[in-house]
């Protein structure tokens, strides 16, 4: 019998009044001991699917028509009280964020007790025993003495291991992870991953994988469905679904993913974004067809129905056979123009934090930032790599002013930039500017878009007239892709991949020599991402300036940058062309970074994922 | 400012913007409202009971009070005593309030300890203790009050927006506004305080309903606005001694702060309801 | 665990203690420079200038004012608050004889408050997204709008003038005897064995209590709504959920919990300013309590008097806060331990 088995599932969203399908006849078939993987982009409607299966749908969402079958049984007709006896019981989750998905004000072995007494395990040395053993299990060191701690003082990484514990206990026949590791430190997806494999196979457990990573459901997952628009445009057999993909859109997507190995070219780019639930109400016809680079009339004209191409395999697409024609850009990355004159020299950067102290107790010095020196060269791209708490976002903060040095100096052309003078405060807001991570706290909600491009041009003593800044406004527009119609919008309006553009449009209005991109593809889509990374990459060309590119996606950062600066606690523990330094890593931290990431190739094998299951996980 | 017109919209501000415009008016017009002047005693007739009552003088529409005043003139030249003090007191205790607020939530460092501590100091005063005492050194009249009722609420104002202007300034277009060249008070009035505005017009309008209160409190004790200005908490204190002859003295004025005080919060929490919606999802 | 509270409490008591000297000594300067002369005040109006001169140097008035602080202050920390000039006592034993009732009074309205506040707040979250709850909210508010010394004149007319339900003047019916044992008048009739002293007594408590306590209680019902409000939005709720948690469970279990920390830290502000509510509700009902002894003070210009109630009721304050605070740090996991 089928551990959960789908059957034209569509679920509808009430939207001003009218009913528009989320999901639209999604069917698949999972077989006990599986996993199969939901692979798209942000709106696709993965997440969706894993709150159907629990019945808890957002209010306005509903199952309009179709089934979801638990061994036999429709979830969406049962008695609450029935579904209510499931959860937790014969079907698990795993969050996303490990994080907050604990209760801070109980203990570890109280949460663990609850869940227990519920599965019906009689007596409290019983319980115990048992969490002990899940515990284990989870390869957390200390079992004991994990039982008696708070949430807040256990890691990412074994928080997300007590959930997975705690999901496993009840031996459940369905486990829904949804994004497992997106949250996590990159060296803690491959642990966490070989984890909910080992737990898999342990237990014979059916899976469905959320994520948006094709690489690593090609790696893990044995089917996998990938979802556009609320519609299962591709599925099959992992493997041979992302190496050679039927649906335009898989190929497309597999494009835009920047790589580690290959050749650097410039990435594929769908134009636009994916289609929101408001916009498909008036879109008849396939919902890719407004980016799809193989499309025909009657693409348009109605939605394709889910073809077998090979066995075990279909695609929604008319043009399935014309898929593999989407090639990769034929042009080359443009070559940087990279001078030999420095630009930016930091030398022995330090910087400590003071903790604690007070009436009764010392303080403590926290040092984040240990002795960092590196150079960046006239219209040079230069990476920072690290995992959080390395203090690649403290040295971000150093350069631009946000926070004092403890020691060290940064020269900026030659001129010391620790210079307090308000000459050299000027100087540095001209030349040096910054891109925040966040495009959600970087934009003032309650400013126009104008207003904020051309902020620069308000500070200081030069105040630009009101004309001269509208014609700005709509050179920078312009410069980074948006039509000028944008420039009356509020940032409430626009999306995450508009905001970062907006973004980058304000830091480079005073045409900067160095800019530091904090985390700025981090948390948008690959599609997007891969519009953005072609953007600075144009704008290098055209407008001629360095960059500091701090991130932890290491296919980004090999894409678009000539060297690297490898971080770990506080100290820049490598740095080097990438290229060498990829091919041929001297530090451990690096290995392990290079280690999380899966092969570009899904026939390829991904060793951190298949290794025998080594010693206990240190403490972090 | 967009927010603050949505929140028009709202049928609670519409209904307390309704009734404060109404004791305004009353405040305002009180020469041409009143039918007698509120310190014309008559001792021939004390104690009157309201027109419709027996025994009542169409003359005196809502009695008379010990000293043969007209309760119904004491009534509304008290709503312009307590709309004064409710008036230049919120703006005081705001002014004072927010600009330490700011000035702590954005510098932070040494400044914020020291103003932290200093409202410390001064919230360990029970508020109606230290306005009691306050009132003793300075003595009675209505700007005395009104000074009393801003030295003492100040803390309010600083402790709550000193919250939000924490939040506001580690958003990252505070930071942005400085790396673009701004200084720091161009960046505060540009950046932060139109962030913080609508939390402090929310607290600005629940500082006036507090503001009546303590008016009144200390009208009632005897340390008010001084015996020749009606106020609502003096008609009180007049007419708990005769509280059997006629109740209607004293439920009037109770009646009028109570009004005029859910008026005020009304107007706060519909304020506050449509300007944090834009915050969270749900109302609440 | 206990030695760790206890540990934390003093901790923060001895850190209030400059606290309460800065307070003391501002209450100091404040009353000083009043156009007052405590020394004029305590002789016969038909005094010479010169023997008030006399006097003020005998109060040491003439000294500066620094010095007259200190002097105090030492003083004081030999039990000395000087001597009420209207009422001719040391101020420190009026205190001490009106501080217990004010004390009874605040426990009984704070118990009151509690009650009404947690069964109030989770009937207000309960129908939150049901028809009722406009109508709920909007009946909060208006409770919020009504002021203790409100309630009390209102209860005083309803149940004492109108209905006459209930007595609304002192503490007990005149002609019992009442006994000075703790101080704490339920407790000492309970402990002479006088229950018709103990009935009539709480019949006295009741309406104050209830006045004060109706007052104070619609903030603590607003703030547990919010914060139960507040974690439904969190990750662990909804984790709670998919684990198959009932959500009677969910709520007593795990929201409540949460939701308790911002509730309890507002409830122990609350406390202290319902302490000193106290003052207003003890006027309006004639209680003999600390209130009535500083409203009579300021209205007297009573100096001495004033400084030593002031002071009191600083230190009453302080000590909730204090205790208040230490409570959270033991119940917030994240605080307590590192």
């Amino acid at each position: 019998m089928l551990a959960l088995q789908a059957k034209d599932l569509t679920i509808g969203a009430r939207i001003d009044g009218t009913v528009v399908p989320a999901i639209r006849s999604l069917s698949f078939d999972l077989a006990p001991g599986k996993i199969l993987g939901l692979v798209g982009e942000s709106g696709a409607g993965k997440t969706i699917v894993g709150r159907a299966i629990a019945q808890l749908l957002p209010s306005g969402f509903s199952v309009t028509s179709g089934s979801l079958l638990f061994e036999g049984e429709d979830l969406a007709r049962m008695p609450p009280a029935r579904r209510r006896a499931l959860l937790g019981r014969a079907i698990a989750f795993i969050p996303q964020a490990p994080m907050t998905a604990l209760n801070p004000v109980l203990t570890i072995g109280a949460q663990f007790d609850e869940h227990l007494a519920r599965l019906g395990e009689d007596g409290r040395s019983a319980r115990r025993e048992r969490a002990l053993a899940m515990l284990a299990a989870a390869r957390l060191p200390n079992a004991g003495d994990l039982l008696g701690q708070y949430p807040h003082q256990l890691s990412g990484g074994m928080c997300q291991r007590v959930l997975i514990a705690l999901a496993f206990a009840s031996n459940p026949r369905l486990v829904i992870a949804d994004e497992p590791t997106t949250a996590l430190d990159v060296t803690m997806h491959p642990p966490i991953l070989r984890l909910i494999a080992e737990m898999q196979r342990q237990y014979g457990t059916a899976v469905i994988f959320i994520t948006h990573d094709l690489r690593l459901a090609a790696q893990l997952c044995d089917d996998v469905i990938v979802m556009y628009a609320g519609r299962a445009v591709e599925s099959g057999p992992a493997r041979a679904v992302l190496s050679t993909p039927a649906h335009p859109y898989t190929r497309c997507l597999q494009l835009a993913n920047p790589s580690m190995r290959a050749e650097r070219r410039a990435l594929y780019v769908m134009p636009d974004q994916m289609p929101s639930l408001r916009q498909l109400q008036n879109m008849p016809g396939c919902h890719f067809a407004p980016r799809c680079p193989v499309i025909v009339d009657e693409c348009r004209r109605g939605e394709p129905a889910s073809v077998a191409i090979a066995a075990g395999r279909s695609a929604a697409c008319i043009r399935a056979a014309a898929t593999r024609s989407i090639a990769a850009t034929q042009a080359a990355a443009v070559a940087a123009d990279i001078s030999e004159r420095s630009v930016l020299q930091a030398e022995s950067l330090q910087k400590r934090y003071e903790i604690g102290g007070g009436l009764f107790s010392s303080a403590r010095s926290v040092a984040a930032v240990k002795h960092a020196s590196f150079s960046i060269a006239e219209n040079e791209f230069v990476a920072l790599v690290g995992e959080s708490g390395s203090g690649k976002s403290t040295i971000a903060k150093l350069l631009v002013g946000l926070e004092q040095l403890s020691g060290g100096k940064i020269l900026l052309n030659g001129e010391d930039l620790t210079d307090p003078s308000l000459r050299s405060r000027a100087r540095r807001a001209t030349s040096l500017q910054m891109v925040f991570q966040d495009p959600q706290s970087a934009l003032n909600p309650r400013r126009r878009v104008a207003s904020i491009i051309t902020q620069a041009m308000e500070a200081g003593s030069r105040h630009a007239s009101w004309n001269e800044r509208l014609v700005r406004t709509r050179e920078l527009l312009a410069e980074v892709g948006l039509s000028p119609d944008f420039a009356a919008r509020l940032p409430g309006q626009l999306s995450g991949g508009q905001r970062q553009r907006i973004n980058i449009a304000r830091a480079l209005c005073n045409i900067p020599k160095v800019l530091i991109a904090d985390e700025i593809v981090s948390g948008l889509d690959v599609s997007i991402q891969a519009q953005l990374l072609n953007l600075l990459a144009r704008l290098r060309a055209e407008l001629g300036f360095a960059m500091l590119f701090i991130s932890h996606d290491l296919s980004v950062v090999r894409h678009l940058c000539s060297r690297v600066l490898v971080m770990y606690r506080g100290e820049i523990v490598e740095q080097g062309p990438i290229e060498k330094v990829f091919g041929d890593p001297q530090h451990a931290h690096t290995r392990a970074l290079l280690s999380s990431v899966p092969p570009d190739e899904p026939e390829a094998a991904w060793p951190s994922l298949g290794a025998a299951a080594a010693a206990p996980v240190p403490l972090s | 400012m967009p927010a603050i017109l949505r929140s028009l919209r709202s049928p609670r501000v519409l209904i307390a913007l309704g009734m404060i415009l109404g004791i305004a008016c009353c405040a305002v017009f009180a020469s041409s409202l009143a039918p007698h002047d509120p310190g014309d005693q008559n001792l021939l007739s004390i104690l009157t009971p309201p027109a419709w009552a027996d025994g009542g003088d169409p003359n005196y529409p809502l009695g008379t009070d010990s000293l043969g005043r007209c309760v119904l003139s004491r009534l509304i030249y008290g709503a312009r005593t307590a709309m004064l003090v409710a008036l230049f007191a919120s703006l005081g205790a705001m002014i004072v309030g927010s600009i330490l607020a700011h000035v702590s939530g954005y510098f932070g460092g040494a400044v914020d300890w020291i103003i932290g501590r200093m409202v410390d100091v001064w919230m360990s005063f029970p508020p109606v203790i230290l306005s009691l005492i306050l009132m003793v050194g300075l003595g009675v009249g209505l700007d005395k009050v009104i000074l009393a009722i801003v030295l003492v609420d100040w803390t309010r104002f600083c402790r709550v927006l000193r919250s939000e202007v924490l939040i506001v300034t580690r958003h990252d277009y505070v930071a942005a506004a400085r790396l673009l060249g701004f200084t720091h008070w161009q960046t505060i009035v540009r950046e932060v305080l139109p962030a913080t505005l609508p939390l402090l017009i929310t607290l600005i309008s629940l500082e006036m309903a507090i503001a009546v209160v303590v008016e009144a409190i200390l009208s009632f004790v005897g340390l008010g606005v001084g015996a020749d200005q009606p106020a609502w908490g003096q008609m009180i204190a007049d007419a708990r001694q005769y509280v059997y002859q006629s109740p209607w003295n004293l439920l009037l004025p109770i009646l009028a702060i109570f009004l005029t005080v859910t008026a005020f919060n009304l107007l706060g929490d519909g304020l506050r309801r449509t300007l944090d919606v834009r915050l969270a999802e749900t109302g609440r | 665990m206990i030695a760790t509270v206890v540990k934390l409490i003093v901790r923060r008591l001895l850190a209030a203690i400059p606290i309460l000297l800065i307070v003391s000594a501002l209450l100091f300067c404040v009353l000083r420079l009043l156009p007052v002369d405590p020394a004029a005040m305590s002789l016969p109006p038909t005094a010479t200038i010169e023997e008030v001169e006399a006097k003020r140097r005998e109060m040491g008035l003439d000294k500066p004012l620094p010095q007259q602080y200190l002097i105090w202050l030492s003083d004081a920390l030999h039990g000395d608050f000087g001597r009420s000039i209207a009422l001719r006592r040391e101020a420190g034993s009026l205190v001490a004889a009106t501080l217990p009732a004010t004390i009874e009074l605040a426990l009984c309205a704070m118990v009151i408050a509690a009650m009404l506040g947690l069964g109030g707040g989770l009937l207000l979250f309960h129908l939150r997204g049901s028809v009722f709850e406009p109508v709920a909210d909007l009946v909060s508010v208006l409770l919020l709008s009504i002021p203790e010394f409100l309630w009390g004149l209102i209860l005083l007319f309803v149940f004492g003038v109108a209905l006459q339900l209930m007595p609304f003047t002192g503490e007990v019916s005149p002609g019992l005897p009442i006994p000075h044992i703790t101080g704490f008048l339920l407790l000492d009739s309970l402990l002479i064995g006088r229950f018709d002293v103990f009935l009539s007594a709480c019949q006295h408590l009741i309406l104050p209590a209830v006045a004060l306590g109706l007052a104070f209680s619609p903030t603590i019902m607003r703030v547990l709504r919010s914060s139960l409000f507040d974690v439904y939005h969190e990750d662990y709720i909804e984790q709670a959920r998919l684990r198959g948690l009932s959500e009677g469970h969910i709520l007593l279990g795990h929201a409540l919990k949460n939701a308790a920390l911002p509730t309890l830290t507002l409830a122990g502000v609350q406390f202290g300013i319902l302490f000193s509510g106290t003052l207003l509700v003890e006027l309006i009902y004639s209680y003999p309590g600390m209130g009535n002894l500083m409203v009579d003070a300021v209205r007297n210009a009573d100096l001495p008097l004033i400084q030593a109630i002031g002071l009191t009721y600083c230190i009453v304050v302080l000590v909730i806060n204090t205790v208040v605070d230490s409570l959270y740090v033991v119940l917030n996991p994240k605080l307590r331990v590192r």
